[in-house]
Order: structure tokens, then sequence, then C-alpha cells
């Protein structure tokens, strides 16, 4: 019984010590500290990619080594890539409907007050 | 016999066990159900006509602190799979603690800052930032919770059986999978709404 864990992993345990893992997470808390640095920094035209970047390296980070898909079969991967790759066409797609819309949906206040009765 | 089978999943030609693929599978789902949250978080972003505004609002050192809580839950989690699969039976406990107190911290968070945007006039119904708001970091909240309650499940059964150690490692490390997805899904929700400007 005892080989069942590494078994039904079809793949060996991942080549990571607990040191390695809490340095990973310390690298972590560091690139959200230098993100919070840089929302406040005011850095003009590379705020948004620098922050976009950072949160995409902390993604990367967590799924590969945390969630051991760097280890894996690839098929895991892949699977997983599919997901993010149609949440990122969905994105994509949903956003430029709209901001192609030229229509007003929005409710204002004042169309509101002027469609209710006179006083 | 059957019962160690059923233990140990149905081995495939992959050689992939097949719980931790439908779990994949699952995650992948659940990419296109975030995804869709976030869009619609995106196309209203700064459409809001009556505040209050994201910018009035928002408490980003707060948030940071539980953004902090739940990166290093990722950490006492992928420690609880560490301790599970090299047979370290009080590790994987601790560090399944651990991570269910982390979480239940973070929820407590989420709580506190639901009641206050409340108390400042933030509703559902407020306006657009409200409503994606309230449904993308609610729904995330609901996954955490439903994390939190999954390890209670996993601790407990290792606590009664004494057998969810190295035998079962398979168990922690697909809930672990579950709970690394919610904490990268709050890296994209924690860079989107409170770190980027309107």
């Amino acid at each position: 019984m005892d080989h069942e864990a590494s078994a039904g992993h079809g793949h060996e345990h991942p080549p990571t010590t607990i040191r390695q893992y809490i340095i990973i997470g310390v690298i972590l808390a560091i690139i959200t500290a230098v993100e919070l640095w840089v929302s406040y920094a005011g850095l003009g035209a590379i705020e948004i990619p620098l922050l976009l970047i950072m949160s995409a390296v902390k993604f990367g980070i967590v799924a590969a080594l945390f969630m051991h898909l760097k280890f894996e079969h690839k098929i895991m991967t892949r699977m997983f890539l599919i997901g993010i790759v149609l949440a990122t066409a969905l994105l994509l797609a949903v956003i430029a409907l709209f901001w192609n819309d030229a229509t007003d949906n929005r409710v204002l206040p004042d169309r509101s007050e002027s469609s209710a009765p006179a006083h | 016999m059957a019962a160690a089978a059923h233990e140990s999943g149905h081995h495939t030609s992959l050689g992939v066990d097949n719980r931790k693929l439908l779990m994949w599978i699952f995650l992948a789902s659940e990419c296109l159900f975030f995804g869709t949250l976030i869009s619609t978080y995106l196309v209203f972003k700064g459409q809001s006509l009556v505040g209050p505004f994201p910018g009035e609002i928002l408490d980003i050192p707060l948030t940071s602190a539980s953004t902090f809580v739940l990166l290093m839950s990722s950490l006492t989690m992928v420690l609880a799979v560490y301790g599970a699969q090299h047979g370290r039976l009080g590790l994987m406990r601790g560090m399944l603690l651990a991570t269910i107190l982390l979480g239940l911290t973070f929820l407590g968070f989420q709580v506190y800052e639901f009641r206050h945007f409340g108390h400042l006039g933030l509703n559902l119904g407020t306006n657009q930032f409200g409503a994606t708001f309230y449904l993308m970091t609610g729904f995330h909240g609901t996954h955490v919770g439903v994390g939190v309650l999954y390890l209670i499940s996993l601790l407990i059964g290792s606590m009664r059986r004494s057998g969810l150690g190295k035998e079962r490692a398979l168990w922690v490390d697909t809930a672990g999978l579950y709970w690394h997805f919610v904490d990268v899904v709050w890296i994209v929700i924690f860079t989107i709404v409170y770190l980027i400007p309107e």
C-alpha cells in the first residue's frame, strides 16, 4: 500500500524540499510587496503593464511549483491551458464587444427623474 | 482487493490518476467561470454613474494583508501535501490546520470588507461597481469557504482513521490543487480590482 501515493501520480514526487517551498513563499510575498509599492509609486504608463507582469509571474510560480504543474504529466498542463486560453479569449471578446458598443445603456439618475410625473 | 483498488483510483493507459485528471478538468472549467466574472467586472469598470466609486472606498493596505494571508495559506497547503507524500502525518495535519486557519482569516477580512462597504452605502444594486465587485469577490469567497470545508473533512478523516497519510496522499494533493487555484484566481482579482487604478 505504501507505493500507492506515488503510483497514483504516475510520477515521482516533485524534487522540492521544505526549505525550497518556504523560499518560494517568501518570493511570492516579496512580489506582492513590490506590487503594492508600484501601485502607490505613480510610475505612469508602465504601471499597469508592470502590475500585470508581476501578477502573471505570481500566477506562474504558484501553478508550476505549488500545483506541481512543472512536474506533472503534460496532459494536465494542456488541460489547464485550454481553460486559461478559452477564458482569455472570452475576456477579449466580451471587452471588444462592449467597448465597440456606442450605445449608452447606463441608467442616468436624471433620466429616471425626467420620466417621473411632475409634482 | 476491491476496496484497495477503489482507494487508489483507477490506473489509466496514460499513467495519470483519474481523480487528479478530474480535478484538473474541473479547474479548467473554473477558469471559464472566473473568466466570465472578471470580464464582466472589466466591462463595467469605470461605468458607475453614482458613488461610492472604487477609488473612494477600496482599502488597498487591508486587502494586501488578506492577499498575504492567502499566499501563505498556499505555502502551508503545499507543505501539507509534502507531508502527506512523504508519510509525515504530523506535518500534514499541522499544515492542514494552518491552511484552514489562514483560509478562515481571509474570509474574516472579506466579511469585514463587505460590512464596511455596506456601511459606506455600497450594495449589490448601488451601481455597476457594486454589482460586479460583490458578484466576483463573493463567488471567490464562496470558493474559499468550500475549500475550508474540504480541508476540514480531510483533517477529520486523518484523525479518525489515521490513514490519511502516505497511502492517501492523493486526496490531500487534489485538495491542494483546488486551494492553489483559489489562490491564483485571487492573484488576478487583487491586481485587476485593487491595484490597477480606474
